[in-house]
């Protein structure tokens, strides 16, 4: 009995060992280009005899993996993702998760998406025929042309289409207003992103939207430590040294930090700077645009 | 007298089927296939649910379908080459209850596989959403879909298992399927070319051929959304008249085969 355990033992462990060996030999075989082999969506569902549901399913499933898989590697070339999304919804068109990972990882600059605002309103546009009952697609599709495209004119119209839906929020008429009167600005930013972060639970989603909304308040708080530091300028004829000097004079509680728990810096000419080794990004640099006239 | 007949040899193919160990593997397989789902759901994102439905759905529809075929393959020719078809028809029976015994033994036997799957498919959803839905309920309008899907696959696979080896029936009756399943697509092929005959010739094999496409509802019940009450009852109208159209020409066939 001893013996065979024995024999049977050191088959194993040399199969295993041969195993590894075969592994690290195959791993360049295995490495094969990211290909659709089939890339229309009707001919996907004339072969799923059927089961498009569930083959739309899967796609899903790949359209995430691979953005994860590219985001993880750092890659910044996103070129199936916008394919892979319409296959998806091609199969399923109430797959409305597709609609919202979509319009924000195709829209947004790599290295966080596709860079490709024009395709994300696209499949947007194909979400809201689809499915006509969900209004938040008519927020997303306002947000795009907002925060991407810096359309306003659009973009409260997008609002204003979705407002007219019976289950819409009340915000949506305000954000119509909101961006027709003052267009684009920190505060409509920062509720856009915020309503984005509290419409989903997909944690890809709500962590991008974190993301920015920290990078927004960001902004908020270092154009508040700049309009102090002119006050600080007006009544000392000198720019302040630093913003421990700003809170020894009164005119800050205490030193302001980032999301990411670092200090903001004031720069010598009385502009306010994120930390070095903060991790907030921010990416609203410009002043609020005014409305833009009319597309005819 | 005559309905008693029939329900006898009804019941006598649903036992002999039950005793067939390949069903209880399909059907075992099956609910594994379902509960495995529940890992599926985990490597996405906020469509567990949903996966879960479709994935069940349709493993009930394909495992249904392999037992269909399986089983259906054999009614007639595993009574001829066993004999046991000589001594049941030297008795007062008539050929066409024998062949429509055996059309409702079978369906008998899938309506009780399909309800064992969906006690599982139930079983997954429970352990995963911890509660049901007023929505899921329109899952078994999407079960009770796919046994009318079955139940036209059991007439096409008894029709040619009249006249046909237990091989080349299922192999028919699976490409009976995939066409059937891509019949609007056969449709809109002749509509594309603007050809006139081609149009009524694809137009001709649209309403000869049988429409599996319109059995599947997945999509929609996983998303929560009813399906209808008057496609339910068109599908059913649909499948009781086109089975039926099958089983008379399998009943025709059979009175006219010679058995010596």
């Amino acid at each position: 009995m001893a013996p065979t355990l024995g024999l049977l033992l050191a088959a194993w462990g040399a199969s295993a060992l041969v195993q590894m060996s075969v592994d690290r030999e195959m791993a360049r075989y295995r490495e094969s280009p990211e290909i659709l082999w089939i890339s229309s969506g009707k001919v996907l569902r004339t072969l799923s005899l059927g089961h498009q549901s569930l083959l739309a399913d899967v796609y899903w499933t790949r359209t995430v993996q691979y953005y994860g898989s590219r985001l993880r590697d750092h890659k910044t070339d996103f070129s199936l993702l916008g394919p892979l999304l319409d296959i998806t919804v091609t199969l399923d068109p109430q797959l409305t998760v597709a609609y919202y990972f979509g319009s924000i990882f195709l829209s947004e600059k790599p290295p966080r998406g596709a860079g490709d605002p024009k395709h994300a309103i696209a499949l947007l546009q194909h979400g809201i025929v689809a499915n006509p009952d969900e209004w938040r697609l008519w927020h997303h599709l306002g947000f795009l042309y907002y925060w991407e495209l810096r359309d306003y004119v659009r973009a409260a119209a997008a609002y204003q289409a979705g407002a007219k839906n019976p289950k819409a929020r009340d915000w949506m008429k305000v954000m119509a207003a909101a961006i027709t009167e003052k267009g684009g600005n920190l505060q409509t930013s920062l509720f856009l992103w915020s309503r984005i972060y509290d419409s989903t639970e997909d944690p890809t989603i709500r962590k991008n939207a974190a993301g920015h909304i920290d990078g927004i308040k960001a902004q908020i708080d270092m154009e508040a430590i700049e309009k102090r530091a002119q006050q600080f300028q007006e009544q000392n004829g000198r720019w302040p040294a630093s913003i421990a000097e700003m809170v020894s004079h009164g005119l800050l509680p205490g030193v302001p930090v980032d999301a990411a728990g670092f200090p903001y810096r004031l720069k010598p000419d009385g502009t306010a700077a994120l930390n070095p080794a903060s991790t907030v990004t921010l990416d609203y640099n410009h002043s609020p645009a005014p409305p833009r006239a009319p597309a005819p | 007298m005559i309905a008693a007949q029939t329900l006898a040899i009804a019941r006598n193919t649903f036992r002999e089927a039950v005793r067939d160990r390949v069903l209880y593997n399909l059907v075992a397989f099956a609910v594994i296939l379902i509960a495995s789902a529940l890992l599926f759901g985990e490597i996405s994102i906020g469509v567990e649910k949903t996966i879960l439905i479709n994935i069940g759905l349709s493993s009930i529809s394909v495992f249904g379908l392999l037992i269909a075929i399986f089983l259906g393959i054999g009614l007639v020719h595993k009574e001829i080459d066993k004999r046991s078809l000589y001594s049941l028809l030297s008795k007062p029976i008539h050929r066409w209850q024998f062949v429509v015994g055996k059309f409702l033994g079978l369906n008998l036997t899938l309506l009780v596989n399909t309800l064992f799957m969906s006690m599982g498919l139930w079983g997954a959803l429970y352990y995963l959403t911890r509660s049901f839905q007023p929505e899921d309920v329109y899952i078994w309008t999407a079960i009770y879909f796919i046994l009318l899907e079955l139940f036209l696959v059991t007439a096409v696979c008894l029709f040619f298992s009249c006249f046909s080896t237990p091989i080349l029936s299922a192999i028919f009756t699976f490409l009976i399927y995939v066409v059937g399943s891509a019949a609007s697509d056969v449709r809109d092929f002749g509509t594309l070319t603007k050809n006139p005959l081609l149009e009524s010739l694809t137009t001709a094999i649209y309403y000869l051929l049988p429409n599996f496409s319109d059995f599947s509802v997945a999509g929609a019940v996983s998303h929560g959304l009813p399906v209808g009450s008057h496609l339910i009852l068109l599908n059913t109208a649909y499948a009781v008249c086109y089975a039926s159209m099958l089983v008379i020409a399998a009943v025709w066939i059979f009175s006219k085969r010679d058995l010596k």
